[in-house]
């Protein structure tokens, strides 16, 4: 993985209207990544992947996708990017055939040793019309067109969306096997905690249109704490001095901290209040994402 | 291979009207002799049992239908293209582009690398060249069966009106396809397509020497049959709208937003 990074945005803000869909996403994609963007529906997800692909408009920020400023006008984006939809949007009119050599004749660097291993690996009958399609080899038949562009980016919204866990299973494992051998960024939305955490190295979390928490899945999961403190009464209605403090909540004699970084500090600070007991446990990718989606309410 | 596409999303409309103007053209043909033999009889009840606005089209129509030539004029350029070539016309330009219908695939193509001034203008050619085949190969269809029944319909004829039939028809086709932008799904834009259509043949109908810009009045091409002089003033404003209604297609493809 190197420095550089797939995709880039600072400030990303876009309004429907009345509606304020992204309030400042900021995203730093390293390349050769598998990138999980996480969030509870609605959160901006997809319109945030639809402006990087130049579907929808910025109303103002930055965003660049391959080194190339995002715009409806951005043919190399997308000659170099591939994109799964959520709906595994396609051609119903069209056969299995008819799409793949459809999608194949934009792509010069389409891979026709991985569309031939992927067609029986997930079964896909040529002549069958694309309509006829369950839900499942849906997802496969646009995972192949995907997969099979040579692209050095893939763009996936909620790409397990809707399958059963067996499939689910085959779209993940497809997807970590071709980003190892062809060294692409994966960059998937998901509100799946668990297949973001089986599969992403980096993270975003996205809340109400903005990036509330961002970077290495290690990194976090190392920087994050949960402090205990419990008191012999109440717990006290405190504000800590020392930074870090992702979330604190108070509960009868418990007062429950998440740090995402100097619990040294905070542990320290919090002596002074005389709890009768103090616990640190390091915390999971639910936990943090849990916390700061209910930050971000309260 | 965006051809391919445009070709997929509209062939079914496409061959059924194909087919259906194929099958309109052979019944005309054959219908003659028998229309022949009428013709005599015809004359002497138009004449005796109507007055009035019925009389005068009855007058008309039978006037026209005098010779093979009339006959073809009257019954394949003034009735049934007339009557059912803006439904074509419509239906070939309804839906598929960026339609955000389930199965139209409107994110699947903007995630493809062509601009979308492509999309447009490839769907668009496409449309109008079926529309070109459906005016002109029906219309040779008669040409080549005509010698059939001893009769003789000459290709220039068939040719002038076809392109008269495309020329008109083409700026309903581009209304559908402008609508097409701003309905999802199929049918609205063919049913507003019509409906203008019947209003502006209504309006047409009403105008008293104001038809020579009329597009039904370029479509039937009534001066060229009658005189040799092509219908231009009814051409020009169906190219001109045409145009028109193309550059509003693409901007609004433009600044589209899935």
């Amino acid at each position: 993985m190197s420095d550089v990074l797939a995709i880039e945005t600072v400030d990303l803000r876009k309004r429907y209207g009345d509606v304020e869909a992204l309030r400042g996403i900021n995203l730093g994609v390293p390349a050769g990544s598998i990138f999980g963007f996480l969030g509870r529906n609605g959160a901006g997800k997809t319109t945030t992947i639809k402006v990087l692909l130049g579907m929808a408009r910025a109303t103002s920020g930055a965003a660049r996708v391959l080194g190339i400023p995002a715009s409806p006008d951005a043919v190399d984006i997308r000659r170099r990017t591939a994109f799964v939809s959520e709906e595994k949007d396609l051609y119903d009119s069209m056969t299995v055939e008819e799409i793949v050599r459809f999608t194949a004749s934009f792509y010069p660097r389409w891979r026709s040793e991985l569309e031939q291993r992927y067609r029986r690996a997930f079964d896909l009958s040529p002549n069958a019309q694309v309509k006829t399609l369950s839900r499942g080899t849906r997802s496969r038949l646009a995972l192949l067109l995907a997969l099979c562009r040579g692209a050095e980016l893939l763009i996936l919204d909620e790409p397990t969306s809707g399958l059963d866990p067996a499939a689910a299973e085959d779209v993940l494992q497809a997807l970590v096997a071709h980003a190892a051998a062809d060294a692409v960024t994966v960059f998937f939305s998901s509100h799946q905690i668990a297949e973001v955490e089986q599969i992403a190295d980096h993270i975003a979390i996205v809340d109400r249109g903005r990036t509330v928490v961002a970077g290495a899945l290690d990194d976090l999961r190392a920087q994050y704490r949960r402090v205990q403190f419990v008191f012999d009464g109440d717990a006290p209605a405190v504000s800590f001095r020392a930074p870090g403090v992702a979330r604190l909540q108070r509960q009868g004699r418990v007062l429950t901290l998440l740090c995402s970084g100097g619990v040294d500090a905070l542990v320290a600070e919090a002596h002074a209040l005389q709890p009768v007991a103090i616990d640190v446990t390091p915390v999971t990718l639910k936990d943090i994402f849990l916390d700061t989606v209910h930050a971000e309410e309260a | 291979m965006l051809w391919q596409k445009s070709w997929v999303e509209t062939r079914w409309r496409f061959l059924i009207g194909f087919a259906i103007l194929l099958v309109l053209a052979c019944g005309i043909v054959m219908q003659y002799p028998a229309m022949r033999r009428l013709m005599p009889l015809a004359a002497s009840v138009g004449a005796g049992t109507a007055d009035g606005r019925l009389a005068r089209a009855i007058e008309h129509a039978i006037e026209v239908q005098r010779d093979y030539r009339g006959f073809v004029w009257y019954q394949w350029v003034s009735q049934n293209f007339a009557h059912t070539w803006v439904l074509f016309a419509a239906l070939l330009g309804s839906g598929g582009l960026l339609a955000r219908s389930t199965g139209a695939g409107a994110l699947f193509t903007l995630s493809l690398p062509v601009r979308r001034r492509d999309l447009v203008e490839v769907r668009a050619l496409t449309g109008l060249a079926e529309l070109f085949a459906l005016a002109l190969v029906p219309s040779l269809l008669i040409v080549v069966l005509s010698p059939a029944i001893g009769e003789r319909y000459s290709l220039a004829d068939a040719a002038v009106h076809a392109a008269c039939v495309f020329v008109g028809g083409a700026m309903f086709y581009c209304l559908a396809l402008l609508l097409s932008t701003l309905f999802s799904d199929i049918w609205r834009p063919a049913l507003i397509t019509c409906g203008v259509a019947v209003l502006m043949a209504g309006a047409e109908a009403m105008a008293a020497g104001g038809s020579r810009f009329g597009i039904f009045g370029a479509i039937t091409a009534e001066s060229y049959f009658r005189t040799g002089a092509l219908p231009w003033p009814g051409l020009l404003v169906s190219v001109a709208a045409s145009a028109a209604m193309l550059s509003a297609t693409l901007a609004n493809v433009n600044n589209m937003e899935v």
